[in-house]
């Protein structure tokens, strides 16, 4: 139990070093770059008017709307294959291996690659889905192919495959925790109640475990809205999600349209995030 | 050994059978067995339930009990042996398609669900229709005064609603036979007696068969029809509590249930009605068993005698006599008990009613004893 009172004057100094940051590096920031995705004219300067043209400008563009619904496309599909993907692998851990030390060996092979950064795990899928890339040799190999499949690297598959194996024990994780959470009891339980397996898993099992899917999912979203370092790896520069334009307005000096951009994401991660609270109120969790 | 439990005749309502056929066993186990690599959890247990039969499955904690009930709900697979549930083979039948209902230790409920959802599972799984479960539900809940607490959930409800509900849960599909694992062991101490004769109660209105498995002999004595005592995997006795409590078959037995000094010794001479016991607070006498063969001389063998069968007011008839030293006095209102310093650090008890006068105060030496046929001699350990 804290000995520290709510609204005493120990609890706001404590509270002090970690709010100067969070305004300094978070709060701040946004403002700045929300103000500047509304600056009019050319010069970039804090004396520039405020206009909504920026924003005009971006909606009037086929090409960058098409690209906005391309990127939530993408992130649906991630989301998908994840969940589905890492719902089966947290019942697999949790529930199908018995053995403590099988248990403990699956999951440091699951969290090792995790030691290295994104970055380098996604540039490490380059040589697994090139033209002469292990993928394609195994496949010949095993004469599934005649001629490799040049649809791996720079393509949209591709990134898919690379961001699957990124994400998936993000959407994992949650779910190991909740499924450890369930008393066996609670599916013996249904099972006296002449529930069969699958309506066990139905009824009782999924339900429970409902706020991990819904935390590893926006923990998803979140990842793949933000993530152009994939894309620009293994998509080359024939793919571009909307996180790739930020970075494409930014190194073109385009600093207005790259606000734009910024701010549309946040808004975007800010409105799956809202109705992911909707369906599971995360701040309850361990309550 | 097994007692037949039909021997005692079915409570009223639950509907003898017609003619001379056999009434059908509501639950068979047939030498059932159960380990856990090298450890043995359940060993040739055999256990017969009649028709609306309360059954108390009574232990030590690691005895078997719970396993026990576990392979019958299905939870377990036996290793060996069979089990039947009304007549009918369900050893290799998983729990969904048993004919039980099981009521955990700590309940079970489920979080996510209301109470009345939770108590309508059962028949939901039944594929019952949604107008007969909504009136079956708010009759249970009413009949167990819980109706105020339909649309509550688990987490805000107290122990003893938890309990209710929990029960309701179980009960509402009326099934064959009732698990109960512990199941006022969760409750407050104050709360038992009332929530067991209320369970005995629903039990007798019901029919129903209620497996119960408890540590407390409390419990086992005052709800079961049959009692089984079980220890280290095995059944050491069966039988209705009178005849436990008068007459425990084993050493382990009488030592386990309260109120028996239980002595330890070698078989002595075989008198005509009589049997000789050396034990090294002296020699006593115990009736000869007839049916059983007779032990060789030098045997190991044990006796108990029950508390309130000793005496201080000594006549002819109490053959069996010791003097030891008096430390401690209880008085519980029924009895008066003193606990006595035997050799080798036992203790002696001896009870008397409590409505009579104090007559020993502690640290007087007094000669004890008790007759002939108050000494109840044990089957051989092992046997």
């Amino acid at each position: 139990m804290s000995t520290i009172r709510a609204r005493s004057a120990a609890g706001y100094w404590l509270a002090l070093p970690a709010a100067v940051w969070m305004v300094g590096v978070v709060v701040v920031p946004i403002a700045l770059l929300i103000w500047v995705s509304f600056w009019g004219g050319r010069a970039f300067s804090t004396e520039s008017p405020l206009t909504f043209d920026n924003y005009a400008r971006f909606f009037a563009n086929q090409t960058y709307l098409k690209l906005v619904l391309s990127t939530i496309v993408h992130t649906a599909t991630l989301m998908a294959l994840t969940g589905v993907l890492g719902y089966c692998i947290a019942y697999f851990l949790v529930m199908k291996v018995r053995r403590p030390g099988w248990r403990l060996a699956l999951f440091l092979a699951f969290i090792i690659p995790f030691w290295t950064s994104t970055l380098i795990r996604a540039i490490a899928w380059v040589p697994f889905l090139g033209v002469n890339g292990v993928i394609n040799q195994a496949l010949m190999f095993a004469g599934a192919t005649q001629s490799p499949i040049e649809a791996f690297l720079y393509s949209h598959t591709g990134i898919t495959m690379a961001q699957v194996s990124l994400y998936t024990m993000l959407a994992a994780g949650p779910v190991v925790y909740m499924l450890n959470s369930i008393a066996p009891q609670l599916r013996e339980a249904a099972m006296t109640l002449k529930a069969p397996p699958f309506v066990v898993f139905r009824r009782i099992v999924f339900p429970l475990t409902l706020p991990g899917v819904v935390i590893g999912q926006v923990l998803v979203f979140l990842n793949v809205m933000s993530d152009f370092a994939t894309v620009a790896t293994i998509g080359g520069n024939k793919h571009a999600l909307l996180s790739n334009l930020v970075l494409l307005f930014y190194e073109s000096s385009q600093i207005r349209a790259a606000a734009v951009v910024a701010v549309l994401l946040m808004l975007c991660m800010l409105a799956g995030v809202v109705v992911a609270l909707r369906v599971v109120d995360i701040r309850r969790l361990g309550a | 050994m097994i007692v037949d439990a039909l021997a005692t005749p079915p409570p009223a309502g639950a509907g003898a059978a017609p003619g001379p056929a056999r009434p059908q066993l509501d639950l068979e186990l047939r030498s059932i067995r159960k380990r856990y690599g090298s450890f043995v959890a359940v060993d040739d247990v055999s256990l017969r339930v009649g028709k609306g039969q309360f059954v108390c499955l009574l232990g030590p904690s690691g005895c078997g009990k719970t396993t026990t009930l576990r392979c019958i709900a299905g939870l377990e697979e036996p290793d060996g042996g069979d089990i039947l549930i009304g007549g009918k083979e369900a050893t290799k039948d998983p729990p969904w398609k048993r004919d039980i209902a099981m009521m955990f230790q700590d309940f079970a409920l489920f979080p996510h669900m209301t109470v009345a959802k939770q108590v309508g599972f059962g028949l939901e799984m039944l594929h019952r229709p949604k107008a007969e479960i909504a009136q079956r539900v708010q009759h249970i809940l009413t009949s167990f005064e819980i109706a105020a607490l339909a649309d509550r959930k688990p987490a805000s409800l107290s122990g003893g609603q938890r309990q209710r509900v929990a029960l309701a849960r179980a009960m509402i599909t009326e099934p064959r036979i009732l698990l109960l694992d512990e199941p006022i062991g969760a409750l407050d101490y104050s709360l038992r007696e009332t929530v067991m004769l209320e369970l005995k109660l629903l039990q007798q209105r019901t029919g129903i068969s209620f497996i119960w498995v408890t540590h407390d002999q409390n419990e086992a004595f005052s709800l079961g029809d049959l009692v089984v005592v079980m220890n280290h995997a095995r059944i050491e006795q069966q039988g209705v509590p009178e005849d436990i409590l008068l007459r425990p078959a084993t050493a382990f037995v009488a030592g386990f249930v309260q109120g028996n000094n239980v002595f330890r010794g070698r078989t002595g001479d075989v008198l005509a009605e009589t049997l000789a016991i050396k034990t090294a607070a002296g020699t006593f006498l115990a009736p000869r068993e007839r049916t059983a063969p007779p032990l060789p001389t030098g045997s190991e063998i044990s006796f108990s005698v029950r508390a309130e069968q000793i005496t201080d007011r000594l006549t002819d008839r109490h053959v069996n006599r010791l003097t030891a030293t008096c430390t401690a006095v209880e008085y519980f209102g029924a009895v008066r008990r003193h606990v006595f310093e035997r050799s080798g650090g036992e203790v002696l008890k001896y009870d008397q009613f409590g409505a009579q006068a104090a007559r020993i105060a502690p640290g007087q030496r007094v000669t004890l004893g008790w007759t002939i046929d108050a000494v109840v001699v044990h089957r051989s350990a092992g046997a």
